[in-house]
């Protein structure tokens, strides 16, 4: 079992070595750089320029010298903003943009596995109905329609909440409030459905109906017996739905003004701010990484059926 | 033997027995779901508004009346008249912040002059001389004075196509290499089962969104992006179809009569699983859009003057507090399609389940 966790751990390295190379020639290739302006720079400055940054330097030296950089943890500076370094960056909007996806993340599981119990267990009823209405309409509606009719009904025409912004402290609830609803909404949905269907299936199973007939009461049955089961493939949804969040949070961060990483991602992509750039993608790709490797040794955990060698 | 002698298989009771095929068993049980035909109809009729939206009377997408800027949506009066609406108000308020209930002589000879323009004023499009004010905007106008019907119209010519054509592709790339890979085994299979493995541990859409953003942005970038990410999951699909299907007799009887490889799997076990493909493509459509708007949403997808749902939805976000129809209508416009396509699929996958067959 340990033997598995560290070698699942260390197969992590690979293919974040792969998305850092990949990211890295896809900018690099791409006509244009960070200091290519319409307003034509004097070539001794350009020169200048690109000598502090070593962009005079031939592609594949760049690259090691990169990898190595990162090796040693720093990123780098930031090509357009100066005296910016990018770790400084991420420091301080990555605990914004955590919080917005775990509270997001956490509210979508509960209220998902929640509504999915519900149902399953009233199946046909009109709560069910309604229940699954809301689901599908939440799996149909792009986030980008719903954040800004929320913000147009709530804070622009009933001024109960403020428009954007992010407090992490005192009142900061009514900040989060809308930010946090817009990006749980697909996700919850999400897994209402799934959670409803494994229900239903598991419900029907044989080792619920010996459970049953041994006499066992309902609310043992659902915890144990039903819930168990059928929370296999909820977990195993969690992996896509982390990197959903993830770039859900980039749309969501930008509607609702979030201080978080992914509100100035597509401007530095468009002002090829290659450190700031790459930065986040590494980032981003870590926690990815890490939480469906969290996800595959829970599942493994969860599912007797699964032995790991 | 001839048709007149072919036997009719009959049941113990001596009573003829007709073979169901696989389709028209899911299209009796479709029938019976009314949510999914509700989608069909609603998805039906949205290919045809936008298959035939040159022929339809609605306005260009992209004529742009500057004088027609931000009119709200309104069924019974044409833009002349809200623009007369409009200036009446604009005298009214000047005439009540001096103090006055009503309109002077002067500002309503005003009001007449700006009327008489108004039912005057022409314009040439096309060579031809069109008395613009008589247009009427069903679901009012943008920033450029453009009818947004027909933007929400022809954006979703645009999505539509996009998801169509792309998921078209990615299915194609899906089965080829789904196919083969479970057909061949062995090497191919090792490598292409391991590229999609890491391909799935890539944050695609990150990678997608550099892209789209460092190199052009237009449909066609956009939409060999998507089609590129979108075939991992129906290749491993149809890989574990094919697995189990390919031992059985059928491939068997093929191989001994002398069937090329190629003929086994194109003619014999793809279309086995077309099933299974058939489901996955009314579920990847609505993604498609989705993730195609998502781009276009960002300012990296379809550019003006052309349109996309998404973009139409990113237009109306930016000025929403005045003009809430702008944000409205494109995001409803667009809902409505993704919910009658899940909807869709849905039926589909349910009609389509062997577990459900010859039961109602």
């Amino acid at each position: 079992m340990t033997k598995y966790i560290i070698r699942r751990f260390l197969g992590l390295i690979p293919t974040l070595f792969i998305i850092i190379t990949l990211s890295f020639f896809i900018i690099r290739i791409a006509p244009g750089g960070p200091f290519s302006e319409e307003r034509a720079i004097p070539k001794q400055v350009l020169d200048n320029i690109e000598k502090r940054y070593h962009l005079d330097e031939s592609l594949l030296k760049q690259y090691g010298r990169y990898v190595l950089d990162v090796l040693r943890g720093d990123l780098g500076p930031s090509f357009r903003y100066k005296d910016y370094d990018v770790n400084h960056y991420i420091g301080i909007s990555l605990p914004n943009s955590m919080v917005l996806g775990l509270i997001s993340l956490t509210l979508a599981i509960l209220l998902g596995i929640g509504t999915g119990l519900v149902s399953a267990t009233r199946q046909n009823s009109t709560l069910d109905y309604l229940s699954m209405s809301v689901a599908v309409i939440g799996i149909s509606i792009p986030l980008f329609v719903v954040g800004p009719v929320l913000m147009y009904v709530f804070a622009m025409k009933l001024n109960l909440l403020p428009t954007s912004g992010w407090i992490m402290s005192g009142d900061s609830w009514k900040t989060m409030l809308m930010p946090v609803l817009t990006l749980a909404l697909p996700y919850f949905a999400y897994i209402a459905r799934l959670s409803r269907a494994s229900i239903l299936e598991v419900l029907r199973s044989d080792y619920v109906r010996t459970a049953r007939a041994k006499g066992l009461s309902e609310s043992v049955i659902m915890i144990k017996h039903v819930l168990k089961g059928a929370l296999l493939p909820v977990v195993s949804y969690l992996g896509p739905a982390f990197a959903h969040i993830v770039t859900g949070s980039i749309v969501v961060e930008t509607i609702f003004r979030v201080p978080g990483l992914g509100r100035h991602f597509i401007q530095s992509a468009l002002n090829r701010d290659y450190t700031l750039i790459m930065g986040t993608v590494i980032v981003y790709s870590a926690i990815l990484l890490i939480m469906n490797f969290i996800v595959d040794i829970v599942y493994g955990f969860m599912d007797p059926r699964i032995s790991y060698r | 033997m001839s048709e007149g002698t072919r036997q009719q298989p009959q049941n113990p009771f001596g009573q003829p027995i007709k073979g169901v095929s696989l389709w028209t068993d899911a299209w009796r049980r479709l029938k019976k779901n009314r949510m999914a035909i509700g989608g069909l109809v609603l998805v039906t009729l949205y290919s045809l508004l936008s298959l035939l939206a040159p022929l339809l009377p609605i306005h260009s997408y992209k004529h742009q009346v500057l004088s027609h800027q931000y009119l709200p949506p309104s069924l019974t009066m044409s833009a002349g008249q809200l623009l007369c609406a409009r200036e009446e108000e604009r005298l009214l308020d000047a005439a009540k912040n001096s103090g006055r209930p009503s309109l002077n002589d002067e500002e309503k000879e005003e009001l007449a002059r700006f009327t008489q323009t108004i039912e005057n004023e022409t314009m040439v499009f096309d060579g031809r001389t069109v008395s613009i004010h008589r247009n009427r905007y069903l679901l009012g106008t943008d920033a450029l004075g453009r009818d947004l019907l027909a933007r929400i119209i022809y954006g979703g010519q645009v999505s539509i196509a996009i998801g169509l054509v792309g998921t078209l592709t990615a299915v194609l790339i899906g089965l080829i290499i789904g196919a083969l890979a479970g057909y061949l085994g062995g090497t191919f299979d090792y490598i292409s089962m391991r590229v999609v493995d890491v391909m799935y541990g890539l944050p695609y859409m990150l990678l997608v969104i550099i892209f789209m953003a460092i190199f052009g942005r237009n449909v066609i970038n956009l939409f060999l992006c998507l089609a590129l990410v979108s075939w991992l999951t129906l290749s491993r699909v149809v890989r574990g179809q094919i697995i189990s299907l390919k031992n059985s007799e059928f491939v068997q009887a093929a191989r001994v009569v002398g069937a090329t490889t190629g003929r086994i799997v194109f003619r014999h076990l793809v279309p086995n699983t077309l099933g299974v493909v058939a489901v996955f493509t009314t579920l990847q459509i609505p993604s498609f859009i989705l993730m195609e708007s998502f781009l276009s949403y960002l300012g990296l997808g379809v550019q003006a003057p052309l349109a996309s749902w998404g973009s139409l939805v990113r237009d109306g976000v930016d000025g929403m507090n005045n003009y809430p129809w702008m944000l409205f209508f494109p995001g409803l416009a667009m809902t409505v399609f993704l919910f009658s396509m899940n909807f869709l699929g849905d039926g589909l996958r349910d009609a389509l389940d062997p577990q459900s067959k010859n039961r109602l």
